[in-house]
């Protein structure tokens, strides 16, 4: 139980050092060699755990088709994701971006169970607010 | 400006993870983590061919800055460990405060040569407001 927490704190910290690491790249070196850098090195280990896992290559290639090709999108909006990240992540401090994203994807999400599954949570809609007045307060302290 | 854009970027990150977890409902997350990497750097080779653009390898920058990617696919098998121990909230909420709690030291001590903001005392309160709110979106 501990470690899963603590494996679970170590998902978050990792998605911060990787954005950051990856902008200070990009400052060095250009945007587009930074994310292609991202994509060639996280491809390679993708495959050596896909070797190793108990996943069987051959089934996952012969059920690729009755996936529908929409799903497969999604590897593009992470592109647009890490360089849009590339771009932003040296020009704000790492804390507001956190949190401005999650606040991002939170009433994304809110509004796609909204109209997707017609379920309003009242918790994440109140929670959410919270967490958008505590950041506005932070903002103006920094002011 | 940038705060816009770090929001349109969660925007952008809800719906991967959508179209991510189906692809991954049925294929599996090994398999899928592949392909989604698979076309992200076929996405990315196309770019850089069709601007002409010179990829090389810089031995003057440290090796660490370029474990981005390595990082990313350690985040989705620690995501995926969490999810099956913990469940979908508590996964999101921990790693949210892991994402914070990584995000102030940067900021405090300027890590990875970024620019420092110091942590000030009264932003204390606008802290326990926001971990308020994430503690009301976990449990309800």
């Amino acid at each position: 139980m501990l470690i899963a927490i603590v494996v679970a704190i170590t998902a978050g910290a990792s998605i911060v050092i990787a954005r950051n690491v990856n902008s200070i790249l990009a400052e060095k070196d250009g945007l587009l060699t930074s994310t292609f850098f991202n994509y060639a090195t996280g491809f390679s280990l993708s495959a050596v755990f896909l070797l190793i896992s108990s996943e069987s290559i051959k089934q996952s290639y012969d059920l690729m088709g009755t996936v529908p090709l929409w799903a497969y999108l999604g590897g593009l909006f992470g592109v647009a994701v890490v360089a849009i990240s590339n771009i932003v992540t040296s020009k704000i401090s790492a804390f507001y971006m956190s949190l401005i994203i999650f606040v991002g994807q939170l009433f994304t999400g809110i509004i796609i169970d909204y109209f997707a599954l017609g379920i309003l949570s009242i918790g994440k809609v109140l929670g959410g607010l919270l967490v958008v007045a505590g950041l506005i307060y932070n903002l103006y302290v920094d002011k | 400006m940038y705060k816009l854009f770090s929001a349109f970027i969660g925007v952008l990150i809800t719906i991967m993870i959508l179209l991510n977890g189906v692809l991954s409902q049925k294929l599996g997350n090994y398999s899928s983590t592949f392909i989604i990497h698979l076309l992200g750097l076929t996405l990315m080779s196309f770019i850089v061919i069709a601007k002409k653009n010179k990829i090389s390898f810089n031995k003057n920058i440290p090796i660490y800055l370029y474990s981005g990617g390595i990082l990313g696919v350690f985040t989705i098998l620690f995501n995926n460990i969490s999810f099956n121990l913990l469940g979908a909230s508590l996964t999101l909420a921990l790693g949210l405060l892991g994402q914070s709690i990584c995000s102030l030291v940067i900021d405090h001590y300027g890590v990875l040569g970024m620019r420092i903001s110091k942590f000030k005392k009264e932003k204390l309160i606008g802290l326990i407001i926001i971990a308020s709110g994430i503690v009301i979106m976990t449990i309800y």
